[in-house]
C-alpha cells in the first residue's frame, strides 16, 4: 500500500464525427477532450473512507472496519467482474444510501464502492499461509482495506454527453489501482506529470469499464477508452482503435444548457430511415465517409499541419452538421451556435445526442485571440456556457502536488 | 382581334438539377409557378411593329416595311431554326440596337424579332402588331421570366397567323390550346430561349407551356399526371448569385470528396422520387399527412443543398423566420442567395401566413402569396383579367 498523495486526471470525450450514424453501423471518431476531472487519493491511518464530490456536493465517509466485515463474495468473480442489477442492489444495502438520494449522486457512490471493494481486496495476502487465493486466506487473517480519502472534481458538466461519468472511473481505477499497487505509480522524481505503460492502462481502462456498467448499466466502453488513451479513437460496430498521433486541435466547446432526450433522438433517427430509407441510409453513407476523410486528414496532420488540412476539417464540420439536422437531430439553439460562430468566421457542430446539448468550434492556428474571445462573449451573450481548450487531449494521467493549476488545488481542497 | 395570353414562370421543386449535375439517374421536379406573364396583341393596320416591355422599361417599333425588305433567308431552315450565335448577330443589325443597349433588353427584343420573323413570314405580308408583354415575375431570379415571355410571345405569334387556332370561344373566361398546338407553342418558345440564353435545358418552357408539374431526367421531360396545387409563399432574397460559380463549387465539392458527395446526391434523388410519388397520390382530396411529407422532404433538402455549399445566410433568414411561425421551406434555384418557397398546407389561419409574409418583408425581401402546379400557358378574355395585370399592360 503506497502511503503518498497520488494526483490524477483523466479528460472527458467529445464526438467529432459519426454521432447517430455510428448507431446504424457507421464509423465514428471519438476524441479525448482537455476538460478534466481530477482525483486525489490521500491514504489515511483513521479507519475511515471519505468520499468527497465537490461538483454535486457529495461526501461520503464509511468505517473500514465496517465494510471490512462485508460479505463480498458477490464480487468474487475472476478479475473484473460483470455489474449486474442485482450486484448493483447489494452495493446499494452495503453503502446505506438514503431512499431519497438522487440518482447521479447515488450511482457515483455505487461506482466508487464497487471499485473501492473490488481493487482493494486483491491485495497480496502477506499471512504466513502465503496464499493468494482471498476467501481462504480472509478466514484467517484480515486483510485491511485501506484508510483513504479521496477527493474528485471535475471541469466537465456532467450529463451533457462529454463522458465525465466515464473520466470519474477513470481517475478512480487508476488511482486505487495504484495505490493497492496492481499497478506502479509511474510518476519520478523531478516529473511533473507522466503516465502508464500500454499494459497499465489496458488495466485501467478494463476496471473502469466496469464502473461505467454501474453507472450506466449497458455502456459502449468509447468513454472509458477515450478517457484512459486519450487522443482520438475510431470506433465502428463495437470495435475501438486508437488513431496514431493524432494532432491536439483547439476548439471551443459550448454547451447550450438545452435539455434532451437521448433515447428519443435517437429513436426519431431511426423512424427517419424506417419512413424514407432511399434518402436516409445514402446520408448515413455520406456521414461515415465524412468520419473517414477526418480520420485520413488528422492521420496525415503529423508534426506540422498545413492550412488546407484545416480548411478540410472546416468543411467536413459543416457538411456532418448540415447531415445531423437532415437527420433531424438539429435544434433552434444549435443554429444559434453555429450562426454565430458563422458571423466570426468559424465553423461548429453538434457533439453528441444533439436536440440542444454541445457544439465544437474548431479554432484553426493564426486566429487573433481577439476575435476568439469576441466569439466567446458572442455565445456567452446567448445564455450558453463556454470553454476554450483542446481535443486530441492527453488520456489518464497522475501528476506531482506543485505542478497543478492552483485552481485545480482549490478545488480539490473545497475552495 | 387582340388577345392576352399568359405563361407561368418555371421553379425547380428539386433545384440545382439537370445542368448541375450530369448524372445518369438523377431526377429533378419543376413547377409551373402561379407567378404569370401576361402578353396583349393588337393586330394593326398602321404598318408598324410595335413591342413595349413596361418591367423593364423598354418600348422599340419597327416598320413593317422596312422588315419586309430583308434578307430573310437565315431564317430559312425548316420549321423551327436553331438560333446559332451568327444568326443572333444578324438579329442585332437588324433590330438596330444601340452598342450601349442593356443585355437584358437587348436580348428580350431580339427573341422577339427572331420569333416574329420566323413565324409571321410565312404570311403573305408581315402583320402590323402592338404587343405589350407584362410579368409578376421578378427577372434574372431563376424563376422562368425569359421561357414565361418567349412562350407567350410563341403562343400569341402563332395564332395571329393562324398557325394554331385561338381556342377562347365564346363565353370563354379562360381556355387551353390542345396538346398538339402546345407542342409547337413549346417548340418555339424554346427557339426563342435558346436566343436569350443560348443553351438551355428546355425545362423552363416546357413548364411554362404546359403547367402542372414535370419530371427532368437525362434529358428527358414529361408531365406529371394531375399534380395538385400547392398554396407557397414565394420569397426572392434579393440577394445577387453567381448561377455558374455555384454549379462549379458543386462539381468541385464533387471532386474533392466523392465519397461523401456522392451519396448525397443519391439522398437528393430519393427526395425528388418522393416527393413525385406523394404529389402523384394526392389526388383530389389530399391527406395532412401527405403535407406533412413534403414538409420532411423540403427541410431535407434544404439541408442537402447547404451540405452540398450552395447556401446563404440570408435563405438561413428565410428557413429561420418561417421556422419560427410553424412553415417549412427551401431554397429553389441555384442557392447562394435568390429565391425560396415555403409549403403553405391547408388549414393554416389566414393572420399567421399574413405575420409570416411580414416577417420576411421586414428582413428586406419580397413575399409572394402564390401557389404552384398552375395551369400553362392560357390565352384569357379581355374582361376576365384582374383590372391589375390590365393596367399594367395599359402601362399605369
Amino acid at each position: 500500500m503506497l502511503s503518498e498523495v497520488l494526483l490524477v486526471s483523466a479528460p472527458g470525450k467529445v464526438i467529432l464525427h459519426g454521432e447517430h450514424a455510428v448507431v446504424h453501423g457507421k464509423v465514428a471518431l471519438a476524441v479525448a477532450l482537455n476538460l478534466r476531472t481530477f482525483l486525489r487519493l490521500q491514504p489515511h491511518s483513521n479507519g475511515k473512507v471519505d468520499l468527497s464530490l465537490p461538483n454535486i456536493g457529495i461526501k461520503w465517509a464509511w468505517d473500514v472496519a465496517r465494510l471490512q466485515l462485508l460479505d463480498t463474495s458477490f464480487l468474487e468473480q475472476g478479475d473484473a467482474t460483470t455489474p449486474t442489477p442485482e450486484l448493483v442492489e447489494k452495493l446499494k444495502e452495503v453503502a446505506g444510501l438514503p431512499d431519497d438520494c438522487a440518482v447521479t449522486e447515488s450511482l457515483a457512490v455505487l461506482a466508487f464502492l464497487y471499485l473501492y471493494l473490488s481493487i482493494c481486496r486483491k491485495q497480496r495476502c502477506v499471512c504466513s499461509l502465503g496464499r493468494e487465493r482471498v476467501t481462504f486466506c480472509t478466514l484467517v487473517c484480515f486483510r485491511a482495506l485501506p484508510s483513504l480519502d479521496i477527493v474528485v472534481w471535475s471541469e466537465l458538466p456532467h450529463g451533457a454527453g462529454l463522458g465525465s461519468s466515464a473520466a470519474y472511473s477513470v481517475c478512480l481505477a487508476a488511482a486505487l489501482l495504484t495505490v493497492c499497487e496492481e499497478i506502479p505509480n509511474p510518476l519520478k522524481d523531478g516529473d511533473r506529470v507522466n503516465r502508464w505503460t500500454k499494459e497499465d492502462l489496458e488495466l485501467i481502462n478494463k476496471w473502469a469499464f466496469q464502473g461505467e456498467r454501474v453507472i450506466h448499466g449497458n455502456p459502449s466502453g468509447v468513454d472509458n477508452a477515450v478517457s484512459t488513451w486519450g487522443g482520438a479513437l475510431r470506433y465502428q460496430q463495437g470495435k475501438i482503435s486508437s488513431l496514431k498521433r493524432p494532432p491536439a486541435l483547439q476548439i471551443l466547446l459550448t454547451n447550450t444548457k438545452v435539455p434532451r432526450n437521448t433515447r428519443t433522438l435517437v429513436a426519431g433517427v431511426r423512424n427517419r430511415l424506417l419512413k424514407f430509407p432511399e434518402i436516409v441510409a445514402p446520408l448515413l453513407t455520406s456521414i461515415d465517409a465524412i468520419s473517414l476523410e477526418c480520420e485520413r486528414v488528422l492521420g496525415e496532420m503529423g508534426e506540422a499541419p498545413a492550412p488546407e488540412q484545416y480548411l478540410v476539417l472546416e468543411e467536413l464540420i459543416d457538411m456532418n452538421q448540415h447531415h445531423l439536422n437532415a437527420l433531424g437531430v438539429g435544434h433552434a439553439s444549435l443554429d444559434q451556435l453555429c450562426q454565430v460562430t458563422r458571423a466570426h468566421g468559424l465553423h461548429s457542430k453538434l457533439t453528441g445526442a444533439g436536440g440542444g446539448g454541445c457544439g465544437i468550434t474548431l479554432l484553426k492556428p493564426g486566429l487573433e485571440q481577439p476575435e476568439v474571445e469576441a466569439t466567446k462573449q458572442a455565445l456567452t451573450s446567448c445564455g450558453f456556457d463556454c470553454w476554450e481548450t483542446s481535443i486530441g487531449a492527453p488520456g489518464v494521467s497522475i501528476h506531482s502536488a506543485t505542478s497543478l493549476d492552483s485552481r485545480v488545488q482549490q478545488a480539490l481542497d473545497g475552495l
